[in-house]
């Protein structure tokens, strides 16, 4: 190497060095693995699918997205397979509340969310509650006066306790000072069985999931868990207009990037996002699963993330799991 | 409308050129994915989900119900040959698919799991057509009591899968219960005798304990008993390859067997295929004439799993299209693509959606003859795998076990091996397996299911016998608990019989 190599290589690296926070912007080199925790199939899954077809289709990437499943443990292995790939900035994943819940009641859980690297909230899934059309509770509070009269007899259907259902179950028992059972049930299939079947009293379920049911008159809505009402039901009141004075508990989903992620890789990929949430495509997706589009960026999501999780902790402890941080 | 009009509508769906298409790709991907073990139908039709956006939700579902049941035809194939269940719901065939192929009858087991299939297949589809509506108004009065009770009675079964000693089956059993213990409580949240592993915070997958107690254990085995060097009986002739009429005729109880158990368990939301295999299996021996065949290479121990497993998914699509309450992963999948191509799943699509109901219906009488035509020629052709050497043939079961066991993480391949070895001690002591996989398959749902039957009844256990499903169920394990019991008995009276005469 002579001179002139070295001093034309000086040059470069000085001319870069000078550029660099204009040419500062990242652009993803090789595939990124989009990280989900459920299996195929699952919620989790076919969201991010669909959010990959759509990124795909409108060319918003430059690389190829993929997804890869680390279903185990609620969200632990995806989580922990995450946080292996720190510093990695084509790595990031689909989380939801149980990336939130599973570091706080598991002990084996050490990931927590708020310590990687989140680039944007993309959705919340509204709920409804239900009960069945013959049900003598025409609203919540017919539900709450009968619960009042016969403590722990009624009952409703749900995931685990630390499932979005359970936690508004504490927050409205809380609030009236009556009780009634909450019996799990793994798939949202048995759980809505069990409603049908009549052998359950009621249940807060996801509008795409219910929404049939209610058009074929088989459920009745008595109450929405959203702070507004959702165009599909007008005249349903919110459980706050139903009178019950609880905060809301959102359901959401969002992407976070593995730790140790860049101001400017985090920018890019909340730019990306941003552009995918505006397309047609994902709206009618929005529409489709009665979901509620509500985007919020990276800087704001790290404070949300942050306080959400305290109040999730003070609520799971009242719904009597053990919270281990 | 009616079924009639119904099937003459959904023929005129089904038989259009591409949907005749859709049908036949979903069935070879199946067959396919069935062979393949750890690549189950619902990874598959969930990655095939953002290729089908644009397809006419008709010939959308028809293939993907075409993965659905084919996947149960191939399942069979490596549990027969290789001792290697291909699906958790082909784990009971290996019991006596794979002594028949030892015994040289590898190709009649695979005729008969394949006719089996298609009889039991088609059945189901028949009690879809017919009696879809009642079946899951029955589904819907099933609760948690009756799930437990039924658990019951599938644990029961133990008895007839012990072999010669009940206390080792028992104990067999009782381990299988416990490590379907392991992973986080649904109720509490906690996590339970996960030793630190994060990676067991979900529970251990069936096929990891069933590939390592069946496969790997029978390649230890058969390597230190010396058979290396010996191949495999293959007799030659196609003749010899098919099932014989004789066979066929052991089994004409378990087709029937297969397709009503199979179909009833279908359309109970949270029993499954495997649960339903194993159940028919235990109906069979149970009246069987012959009981002491089973596990030695009884045709009728492949022809009643393999039917129940094909007939539950004729069952499982009930409460997927008659409520819009999918039972399974697969049926999950399938109502979600129902949403994204515009159809509306649910009480209501019977009316709305005639095309999708009657032509997913119509083409599953068309996908079964398919793949009994695809997979029957087969059976010649998989049989020649067995004339491979024991040094070609045991790294090759090896290594598809593994990869089989795999299914993205490396911590199950760590259990695999573990679960291979626990296997391999337990041919030596002379322990049973198949009651190990059945207590684990029933453990979880039956600990699910008397935990939610005590919170709805509010503690009280009599909720089990004053519900009549339930009542009538555990009545019948009580019944199956206490044979051996009976059968000691008489031979007592007869010896006293005998001794005093």
């Amino acid at each position: 190497m002579n001179r002139r190599h070295l001093l034309a290589g000086a040059a470069s690296a000085l001319a870069a060095g000078a550029l660099r926070p204009a040419f500062a912007e990242f652009k993803p080199t090789r595939p990124i693995e989009f990280v989900v925790h459920g299996g195929p199939g699952s919620g989790n899954d076919v969201f991010a699918r669909a959010l990959t077809t759509i990124i795909d289709q409108e060319k918003l990437s430059p690389v190829r997205i993929q997804v890869i499943n680390k279903p185990g443990g609620g969200s632990t292995t995806a989580a922990a397979y995450v946080v292996s790939k720190k510093g990695d900035p084509h790595v990031f994943a689909c989380f939801t509340n149980v990336w939130l819940v599973d570091p706080l009641v598991q002990e084996a859980a050490t990931n927590k969310l708020v310590d990687m690297s989140p680039i944007a909230r993309l959705v919340v899934e509204p709920a409804l509650v239900v009960v069945r059309m013959d049900s003598p509770f025409h609203t919540l509070a017919d539900f709450i006066n009968a619960a009042k009269e016969k403590p722990g007899a009624l009952k409703m259907s749900g995931g685990s306790i630390t499932s979005r259902e359970n936690l508004v179950r504490q927050l409205l028992m809380k609030a009236t000072g009556v009780r009634w059972a909450f019996i799990s049930f793994p798939s949202g299939g048995e759980r809505i069985a069990a409603l049908l079947g009549g052998h359950v009293d009621m249940m807060i379920v996801d509008p795409s999931e219910a929404g049939e049911q209610v058009r074929a008159g088989k459920l009745r809505v008595i109450a929405q868990v959203n702070d507004r009402r959702l165009p599909g039901f007008p005249d349903v009141p919110t459980i706050k207009e139903a009178g019950y004075d609880i905060p809301n508990v959102p359901q959401m989903r969002g992407i976070v990037g593995a730790p140790g992620m860049s101001a400017e890789t985090i920018a890019y990929y909340e730019d990306m996002f941003l552009k995918a949430s505006k397309t047609a495509a994902w709206q009618r997706f929005l529409t489709e699963s009665q979901l509620d589009g509500e985007f919020v960026k990276a800087a704001e999501l790290k404070a949300f993330l942050a306080k959400f999780e305290a109040e999730l902790r003070e609520i799971l402890k009242e719904a009597g799991a053990k919270v281990v941080r | 409308m009616d079924a009639l009009s119904g099937l003459l509508h959904g023929f005129q769906v089904a038989l259009q050129p591409a949907n005749l298409f859709w049908c036949f790709v979903g069935c070879l991907l199946g067959t396919i994915v069935g062979i393949l073990p750890g690549l189950g139908p619902a990874a598959t039709i969930a990655m095939l989900l953002p290729l089908t956006y644009k397809m006419d939700p008709a010939g959308g579902i028809i293939m993907m119900a075409g993965i659905y049941y084919g996947a149960k035809y191939g399942g069979s194939t490596t549990s027969i040959l290789l001792n290697i269940p291909g699906e958790s719901s082909s784990v009971v065939t290996c019991l006596d698919g794979y002594q028949m192929a030892r015994k040289g009858r590898a190709g009649a087991a695979l005729g008969i799991a394949a006719i089996a299939s298609f009889v039991a297949g088609t059945v189901g589809v028949v009690g879809l057509t017919l009696i879809a509506p009642p079946v899951a108004a029955f589904a819907l009065s099933f609760s948690s009591p009756e799930n437990f009770a039924l658990m019951c009675l599938g644990l029961a079964l133990v008895v007839l899968l012990s072999g010669q000693s009940l206390i080792k089956g028992m104990l067999s059993m009782l381990l299988g219960l416990w490590l379907s213990s392991i992973g986080t409580d649904l109720f509490t949240a906690q996590a339970r005798f996960i030793f630190g592993q994060a990676a067991l915070l979900g529970h251990i997958d069936v096929m990891v304990i069933a590939i390592g107690v069946f496969a790997i254990a029978e390649v230890l085995s058969s390597i230190e008993a010396g058979d290396d060097a010996k191949v495999l009986p293959v007799p030659r002739g196609l003749r010899n390859l098919l099932p014989n009429m004789a066979e066929l005729k052991a089994c004409r109880f378990a087709f029937l067997n297969g397709s009503v158990t199979g179909f009833l368990l279908g359309c109970l939301p949270g029993a499954g295929a495997t649960i339903a295999s194993f159940i028919s299996y235990g109906i069979e021996k149970a009246v069987s004439k012959h009981p002491e065949q089973f596990g030695q290479g009884a045709p009728e121990g492949v022809a009643a799993p393999e039917g129940a497993n094909n007939a539950d998914t004729g069952g499982a699509l009930v409460p997927l299209l008659t409520l819009g309450i999918p039972g399974g992963s697969s049926t999950a999948i399938m109502l979600s693509a129902l949403v994204l191509w515009g159809v509306k799943p649910g009480p209501l699509m019977m009316l709305e959606s005639p095309d999708v109901f009657w032509g997913l219906v119509c083409s599953m009488y068309l996908g079964n003859v398919m793949l009994l035509i695809l997979n029957l020629p087969l059976v010649p052709l998989f049989a020649q795998i067995l004339r491979l050497s024991a040094y070609i043939l045991f790294p090759c079961i090896l290594g598809i076990s593994i990869v089989g066991a795999y299914g993205g993480s490396m911590f199950n391949l760590g259990l695999v091996v573990a679960f291979g070895l626990l296997g391999y001690l337990m041919v030596k002591l002379k322990y049973p397996a198949a009651p190990l996989i059945l207590g684990f398959v029933l453990g979880d749902n039956m600990e699910r299911a008397l935990r939610q039957s005590l919170m709805m009844s509010q503690g009280d256990l009599t909720t089990f016998v004053h519900r009549p499903i339930s009542a009538i169920m555990l009545g019948l394990a009580v019944l199956i608990l206490l044979t051996p019991l009976l059968g000691h008995l008489n031979r007592l009276r007869v010896r006293a019989i005998t001794e005093s005469g």
